[in-house]
């Protein structure tokens, strides 16, 4: 546990001292202000909506999710073991557990403070007499860092599949952005097959399971039916943390795995 | 402090550590010894617990099971890996604090080694300096700061010399000559010399195996000790019939015919013990006229090269016919260890043939039996059948 929080500190301490770490801040309080300006005119000026939805309501929201995640992963992971850096780490007394829980915490912690430029945002509506639903706002923050989280561990797992730094970007970008597009596009494309099966026949059946887990594998719907709309529901917090948990499991082990490849 | 029984590492189907035994006593510096690919960095990698073994009988540090107890053993290891790999982003102190972070030790403990491993390995001044950009040399002294700052009771430093000048080399070299009043050192290097000057005992790796193990003089009595003869002569017109000669002394095993000087031509005669009496005896008989009759040998560094090559069927001869050895061959607790196939045991398996030598045993001076009288050897691994008074078995 200790180790871990060794680990932790160290982590972000190195992400604020190159500067990949202001630079990503930088671009993330421009984005999201861009996009709270955006979609302010579509709600009516409704304050807590468009705070609401600047985290996790359109495109660039998504775009940040899967884009962010990779690049830290890649830092903390492949950059280390093409220094050789790992090899210092794996065989200071700490356990890989610890190492990788420290990464996962220190990424997913500068994530939420990239996602807390809303709130600040939400913060000058009220000093400019227009508060917002704090409450509402506050668990779709908390949505955005779990989220963040799951694609955190995601692209862990990705980056310490390999050496190189740019692949374990790509690998870890790649498996983001599929874990948001296959449950949309299979959906999809189950619908299209509704036509060519019957309801109550094996086809159909088998098409109805397939579209349910693809379902119950959506991130954005699990997003947007109840994080965007403020809920905070145990059942989503539970989806939001035994994936990062799994990934993060095989992370470790994966590590374990390295050292008979090294 | 370290012991390692039949370890063996394997990556795919290369065999990088074969069959590996040995052990540290407390307070020992040793090196690890061996041309590149031999096996000492995985060894050290395991020992360090970044790289698991493929099999061994035994691993322990300090008491503690490499592979079970292995954050047990990683808290009482100093690790240098050769590369030294630290933090570029941070700073000396704050790689250090980090260090020490790892280790549980508390702030003031943290702050007080700080300084004093960093005035140890003299680069105090560059505390507040980016590691990044340190040169090779500091690097490698900052590396061995960090190793240091928890007080490992085992220190185990890769090629803590290489890419330094020689300066830095000869800095680093003291450095870990001190070290041994504290910790038990496992180091290594390539460099024959650099290894003698810091440590007191060395194991010889070659090809994953452990070819040697022993002190310096050890080393140097149980394998150079075969001295060769140089013999500088007029031997008539066919130099051939003279080798022929020289061969059909007793003890010699091998005669190389060197260049020729004027009239007269050199020989270089490997055999066990002094040939020089018996080379002049012959050298009399034949009426040679004799220019130069003289002992030479073999240094440390012309063993080690020779170990090292793959070819060790010479030293296990020499080893083999020498009768009455002092040291037993292949035991652990031994001077010499000899791996099984490291070819050392080829001459076991030649069937065993009679015959008469003279002085064999360059260890016993003379004290066990009369020098002139001839014995006869029944089995050349080493079970002597003396026929002589005087001969203990």
């Amino acid at each position: 546990m200790r180790g871990t929080l060794v680990i932790y500190r160290r982590e972000l301490a190195g992400l604020f001292l190159t500067p990949l770490g202001w630079l990503l801040l930088a671009l993330a309080l421009f984005a999201n202000g861009l996009f709270l300006y955006l979609v302010l005119p579509y709600t009516g000026g409704d304050v807590g909506s468009s705070l609401r939805g600047a985290l996790g309501g359109g495109t660039l929201f998504w775009a940040l999710m899967v884009f962010l995640p990779p690049l830290l992963a890649m830092r903390m992971m492949a950059e280390e073991s093409r220094s050789g850096t790992l090899e210092y780490l794996l065989t200071a007394p700490v356990s890989d557990s610890a190492v990788v829980v420290g990464k996962f915490l220190a990424a997913t912690t500068f994530l939420a403070l990239i996602w807390s430029v809303v709130p600040l945002y939400g913060l000058l509506f009220q000093l400019q007499g227009s508060p917002p639903d704090w409450g509402a706002v506050f668990a779709t923050w908390l949505g955005a860092v779990l989220t963040s989280g799951l694609f955190v561990s995601l692209g862990l797992l990705a980056a310490t599949s390999t050496n190189t730094p740019l692949l374990a970007a790509f690998l870890a970008f790649a498996a983001c952005l599929g874990w948001i597009l296959v449950p949309s596009f299979g959906g999809q494309l189950l619908n299209s097959l509704d036509a060519f099966v019957g309801t109550g026949d094996l086809g159909g059946l088998l098409v109805q399971t397939l579209r349910s887990s693809l379902q119950a594998m959506d991130v954005l719907r699990h997003f947007h039916f109840s994080w965007r709309m403020g809920v905070i529901d145990t059942a989503e917090v539970v989806f939001f943390c035994t994936w990062p948990c799994l990934f993060l499991f095989a992370t470790v082990r994966m590590l374990e795995g390295r050292r008979w490849r090294v | 402090m370290i012991e390692v029984s039949e370890l063996t590492r394997r990556y795919g189907r290369h065999t990088a550590v074969d069959q590996v035994s040995f052990h540290l006593d407390a307070g020992e510096v040793v090196g690890l010894l061996g041309p590149n690919g031999a096996g000492k960095t995985t060894i050290m990698r395991i020992l360090a617990g970044f790289l698991p073994a493929t099999s061994a009988a035994r691993l322990e540090v300090c008491g503690h099971d490499v592979l079970r107890d292995s954050l047990k053993v990683r808290e009482s290891i100093g690790y240098l890996p050769e590369s030294v790999p630290l933090y570029r982003d941070m700073r000396v102190q704050e790689m250090l604090d980090f260090h020490g972070r790892l280790h549980r030790m508390g702030r003031s403990d943290r702050q007080r080694r700080s300084a004093e491993v960093l005035d140890r390995v003299g680069v105090s001044d560059r505390s507040r300096q980016l590691v990044g950009t340190l040169s090779r040399g500091l690097r490698q002294r900052v590396g061995l700061a960090v190793a240091l700052l928890p007080e490992p009771p085992v220190l185990i430093l890769d090629e803590p010399t290489s890419g330094l000048d020689p300066l830095q080399r000869r800095e680093v070299r003291s450095l870990v000559r001190e070290l041994s009043d504290e910790h038990t050192v496992l180091v290594s290097s390539h460099i024959l010399a650099e290894v003698e000057s810091m440590c007191s005992r060395v194991l010889v790796m070659a090809e994953g195996h452990l070819i040697a193990d022993g002190t310096r003089e050890q080393l140097e009595q149980q394998l150079g000790g075969s001295a060769g003869v140089r013999l500088e002569a007029y031997v008539g017109l066919d130099p051939e019939a003279a080798v022929e000669l020289l061969k059909s002394l007793p003890g010699v095993t091998a005669v190389a015919l060197g260049e020729r000087l004027g009239i007269h031509h050199g020989f270089v005669i490997e055999g066990e013990g002094d040939l020089r009496e018996d080379v002049g005896a012959l050298a009399a008989q034949e009426g040679w006229a004799l220019r130069e009759l003289s002992s030479q040998k073999r240094s440390l560094e012309d063993v080690f090269a020779q170990l090292v090559s793959g070819n060790v069927a010479d030293i296990s001869a020499a080893k083999a016919d020498a009768p009455a050895t002092p040291v037993e061959p292949i035991d652990n607790g031994g001077l010499m260890q000899l791996m099984p196939d490291s070819g050392f045991n080829a001459s076991a398996k030649a069937p065993p043939a009679k015959k008469m030598i003279y002085s064999l045993n360059p260890f016993d001076q003379g004290t066990s039996r009369e020098l002139g009288a001839p014995m006869e050897i029944e089995d050349p691994t080493g079970n002597v059948k003396g026929d002589e008074p005087g001969d203990p078995s």
